[in-house]
């Protein structure tokens, strides 16, 4: 019994490290039509910059969120308008834009070790290693903040996608963005905001990823991975989907172990990846409606 | 569209001839004809997955041809001839390391080979000098499995990952019968998935294996390299109730699966990341209480230079060329791979690839290794077969060596007393 | 399904061709070449077949794929599985039977085939991943992550270079084949849409299903003779994704789904790696992220298009540049 609910918060917990890592994916697939492979790149920048601020200046990384944000959202910005504007969209589009943001995280890859080499870095605050008890289970700290991020960043996205009138713009830019145009939404706009959004997250995934791993330049080719399942389970382009695929694809992985060796749990995610999209694509829960 | 007017495809075949022909032209570096200088190659991971032990062993590589140099070089011959070392950037993949190396040996035209990092590294690279049929010594493939293949040309210093574990045991075995440890002490073993973790693997089980029930293994389970969770597999590991814990890691894996196994409020009564422990890195990462007791198997270490011998000048050295900094395993086995290359070209007089290799296969030094002395005997394919020196962390800091005890200086402790609180 | 004879081939063309095979036959010994450029060529001859075998799925049928390391891996498996044999499989009949596994493989991926644009992509990175993982952990079969060696085959690297230079040609001219050919056309009817293609009466699955078989069996045989060059591999390696994207970067950077380009993308790539690696280590990766941007951005069709744009304007002729089609 013990060890189910050591498994069950296990889990839950990484459910949620999860769900932060495929948000920004599923937001800009669900509005552009475009895969970013630059994820995991962006990722990897959040992780550096949540570095810097704790070595150099002591910030403490959850209070760094506003900063990492903030200058990945710029980054985003900065990335549809200079590259990712000028692709075809649609089903053209689909190689040429999952080429080009692959060249992207390239570049980052490359300016990241040219920077701070290839060694692994690590940012240790005091509670790193804390834990607290719950039901005969330990639980560490860093990891219950970040499944509470993980629960309200869907639930601020979605505040964000239905009360205000950005978010419905965003909404309505995603169903059609031709009808837009016409009722007077300026969807180059909406499309920079939300490929801004997309990417603030991605950057406040490698930020909290960094309390929790080592990393490196290559660092975020495996969140990336990861990423796709989850989106890809959730339905690409929901944001809810995608909280609930994180669990479910947690919730498979821990509990695998009891059947597979452990080297093998980490498969399990990509045969899913593989039978959802061949046998249901709208994702397990066949929601396609953003929000 | 039409597709009959798709008539110049053949602009760019003509561009690839071109760049064929070019690097068909591009000539080999013509072969000195009287020789006054020995060259010697090697890549090394400088970039990439493993770059950061890459530049661990260039340094020791650095600090072996800088001091030969000083010195004048190498007496071969009756005459002193400097020695030019060529070292190129395998960025940790198989197929440069190996391309790379044909480079060095075919176009460069080295005499002599040392070693990159990394075992499956090594086993693609050491066919190269085998084919080529070029003498190469090196530090950083410890996997037995490189040496079963009976390569001719190929010497390795690093003793095989299976004598970690069986040095461990060992250790575990003597504090077992001084009442320490329960009887049968159960174990938890996990590995990365890799051929340094299953030589690891192999030598606890065989030890496991011959000790007649006293160490039953409950856990027996891999991860993948930079795995991101260990949440089951350690849940797996506390349901089992083991008094060992066993693992073999990286560096990166010991940081991520070592905070989440102290989050997990889990502790045994020995534990240990096979040749991971006290690195700095670790330290920093994860906090100096939670590394203490952690036991490591390296193939060399500082304090071994504690008393005269070779590794007191090695360190020495060391500290002075690189600011005071203090040398890790890597370095010295780089260093002495050099080293042991230089003796044999020394020891056959000649710069000859057949006659070094045949110095290499007789060669029995002194050697700053544990053991005090290398060789390279032919029933383990040419690989070393030292000893590995057993670390423990103290809470101040420290690591000391605790085992084997002619070159310990603190008495290891079992079982680990966090547990008790 | 009718094959007719490409018509378009002018004979100057083939002509051109075989020359250039003969000559690059008689080059080792006619030019002396030293065993490391030699050895180069050889493998610029194995990615040339492995860049043009991915465009017939990625370019032709505008189904990109980032999984190809798959079958490279099978075929680099099962090949050196037979040569390991006791008394060891000839070699060429171990790559064959490596790509004809690679092929069977491939049609395991037969109900992917109708994922279209990322949903493809996406779908075969899932494969690749899955088909690392679980190779890795298949220890019987590929030695696990300690992989498998060969045995050191003194001459094997000579023999090795008319094999590739071989495989090469065949794999141009069949690029030839399939461009010119009926199939070909319909290839070109899928990638622009799918289901008018259907309408026309192309049998869009079955088509599918034939190339990537076909490109499958040429990338099963490519890995074989790889694993021959290299004496050792392991599936972390052969199976890894960087692999998959060493397709993809080839074919892109060349021109991708012309016929030719993944010729020019697969040496520039060996070439590039080669010595940008021994002298700026640092910066091969972003050099090749720089390039994969500016060709999206500016040049779809790659180092093919700018040499096409180059020699349109050398012979300043303002006839309409022949890139329709490969949009």
């Amino acid at each position: 019994m013990d060890r189910f609910v050591d498994l069950v918060v296990s889990a839950v917990l990484l459910a949620g490290l999860y769900a932060t890592m495929a948000y920004g994916l599923g937001l800009i697939y669900g509005v552009l039509r475009v895969v970013n492979l630059a994820h995991g790149g962006v990722i990897m920048v959040g992780a550096y910059m949540g570095w810097i601020l704790h070595g150099w200046l002591g910030l403490d990384p959850y209070l760094a969120i506003p900063l990492v944000v903030g200058a990945t959202f710029l980054l985003g910005v900065v990335t549809y308008r200079v590259l990712v504007r000028h692709l075809p969209r649609g089903a053209a589009g689909g190689p040429a834009s999952l080429l080009l943001l692959f060249g992207v995280w390239l570049v980052l890859r490359n300016a990241a070790y040219l920077l701070f080499s290839g060694n692994d870095q690590t940012i240790r605050t005091a509670y790193s290693t804390r834990a607290i008890p719950l039901l005969g289970s330990y639980v560490s700290v860093n990891r219950l903040a970040v499944l509470a991020i993980a629960v309200v960043t869907p639930v601020a996205l979605h505040l964000l996608l239905k009360r205000t009138y950005l978010g419905r713009a965003i909404r309505a830019v995603a169903q059609n963005a031709d009808s837009c145009t016409l009722v007077g939404i300026d969807v180059e706009r909406i499309y920079t905001i939300t490929f801004g959004l997309g990417t603030a997250l991605a950057g406040l995934a490698g930020l909290l990823s960094a309390t929790i791993f080592s990393f490196n330049p290559g660092f975020g080719s495996g969140e990336l991975l990861k990423s796709f399942v989850v989106v890809v389970l959730g339905g690409l382009g929901s944001v809810f989907g995608t909280g609930i695929a994180a669990l479910v694809l947690a919730v498979v992985e821990v509990f695998a172990i009891l059947v597979l060796p452990s080297y093998l749990t980490a498969a399990v995610g990509f045969v899913m990846l593989v039978l959802v999209l061949v046998f249901r694509p709208g994702g397990l829960f066949g929601q396609r409606v953003l929000g | 569209m039409s597709i009959r007017n798709n008539r110049r495809p053949y602009a760019p075949l003509l561009l690839a001839i071109a760049a064929l022909a070019v690097a068909a032209a591009l000539p080999g570096a013509a072969a000195a004809a009287d020789k006054d200088k020995i060259l010697i190659g090697a890549t090394l991971p400088l970039t990439g997955a493993e770059a950061r032990v890459g530049g661990f062993f260039k340094e020791g590589y650095d600090l072996a041809f800088e001091q030969v140099n000083k010195a004048g070089g190498l007496e071969v011959g009756g005459k002193k001839l400097p020695v030019q070392f060529l070292l190129l950037d395998d960025t940790s993949t198989q197929a440069s390391a190996v391309s790379l190396a044909d480079r060095l040996v075919n176009s460069d035209r080295v005499d002599f080979l040392l070693g990159t990092y990394a075992s499956h590294l090594v086993e693609a690279q050491s066919t190269v000098a085998e084919q080529n049929r070029v003498p190469y010594v090196n530090g950083g493939g410890g996997a037995t499995k490189i040496y079963k293949r009976k390569f001719k040309y190929l010497f390795g210093l690093i003793s095989p990952v299976e004598l970690l574990g069986g040095t461990l045991m060992q250790w575990i075995d003597e504090q077992q019968k001084a009442g320490k440890l329960p009887k049968p002490a159960k174990i938890a073993l996990v590995w990365e998935n890799t051929a340094h973790g299953k030589d690891f693997r192999k030598g606890i089980s065989d030890f496991s294996q011959k000790s007649g029930g006293a160490y039953p293994i409950l856990v027996d389970e891999s991860f993948e390299l930079n795995a991101r969770d260990f949440g089951a597999l350690l849940g797996k590991v506390k349901a089992a109730g083991v008094d060992l814990f066993l693992v073999d890691a990286h560096l990166p894996d010991y940081i991520t699966m070592h905070r989440q196994y102290v989050a997990n409020g889990m502790c045994h009564k020995v534990v240990s990341y096979g040749a991971r422990g006290g690195e700095k890195d670790a330290v920093q990462a994860l906090g100096q209480e939670n590394v203490n007791c952690v036991l490591s198997g390296v193939w060399w270490s500082a304090q071994l230079g504690t008393r005269p011998g070779p590794s007191q000048e090695f360190v020495k050295a060391f500290k002075a060329k690189y600011g005071g900094r203090e040398p890790e395993w890597f370095q010295a086995l780089a260093y002495e791979s050099a080293r042991v290359l230089f003796t044999a070209i020394q020891q056959a007089g000649k710069v000859d690839r057949e006659a070094v290799r045949a110095k290499l296969a007789a060669m029995k030094v002194p050697s700053l290794l544990p053991g005090g002395t290398v060789e390279f005997k032919a029933e383990f394919g040419q690989q070393a077969q030292n000893s590995f020196v057993l670390q423990q962390n103290q809470p101040d800091g420290a690591s000391p060596i605790i085992f084997p005890k002619d070159v310990a200086s603190a008495a290891g402790v079992a079982p680990n007393p966090r547990c008790a609180k | 399904m009718t094959f007719s004879w490409p018509p378009l081939v002018p004979r100057w063309a083939v002509a051109a061709f075989v020359l250039v095979v003969a000559a690059l036959a008689v080059a080792p010994a006619a030019l002396d070449l030293s065993i490391y450029s030699r050895n180069l060529v050889t493998l610029a001859f194995l990615m040339i077949s492995g860049a043009l075998a991915w465009n017939w799925m990625g370019g032709f049928v505008g189904q990109v794929s980032f999984g190809h390391a798959a079958l490279f891996g099978v075929g680099g498996f099962v090949a050196a599985r037979l040569m390991l044999m006791e008394p060891p499989a000839p070699a060429p009949l171990a790559w064959l039977v490596g790509g004809l596994a690679a092929g069977v493989f491939s049609l395991g991926a037969h109900p992917m085939l109708r994922l279209r644009g990322p949903y493809f992509s996406i779908a075969t990175i899932g494969v690749g991943e899955a088909a690392r993982l679980l190779f890795t952990y298949w220890e019987d079969f590929t030695g696990g992550s300690s992989g498998l060696s060969l045995p050191i085959d003194m001459e094997m690297k000579d023999r090795l270079y008319f094999w590739g230079l071989g495989l090469a040609a065949l794999v141009v001219a069949a690029s030839f084949l399939i461009r010119r050919s009926t199939l070909g056309l319909q290839l070109l009817a899928i990638k622009a849409d799918v289901d008018a293609a259907a309408d026309v009466g192309v049998n869009a699955t079955f088509n599918q299903d034939l190339v990537f078989a076909l490109s499958a069996v040429v990338v099963g045989i490519t890995g074989g003779l790889y694993a021959a060059y290299f004496s050792f591999i392991e599936p972390g390696d052969m199976f890894g994704f960087d692999r998959s994207i060493a397709f993809v970067l080839m074919s892109v950077i060349g021109g991708v789904g012309t016929v030719l380009g993944p010729v020019l993308g697969a040496i520039v790539f060996v070439l590039l790696r080669q010595f940008l690696l021994a002298s700026y280590p640092q910066l091969y990766l972003g050099l090749y992220g720089l390039l994969l941007v500016f060709i999206i951005l500016f040049e779809p069709l790659g180092l093919t298009g700018l040499a096409l744009r180059l020699a349109g304007a050398v012979r300043k002729r303002t006839r309409r540049a022949p890139r329709e089609s490969l949009a």
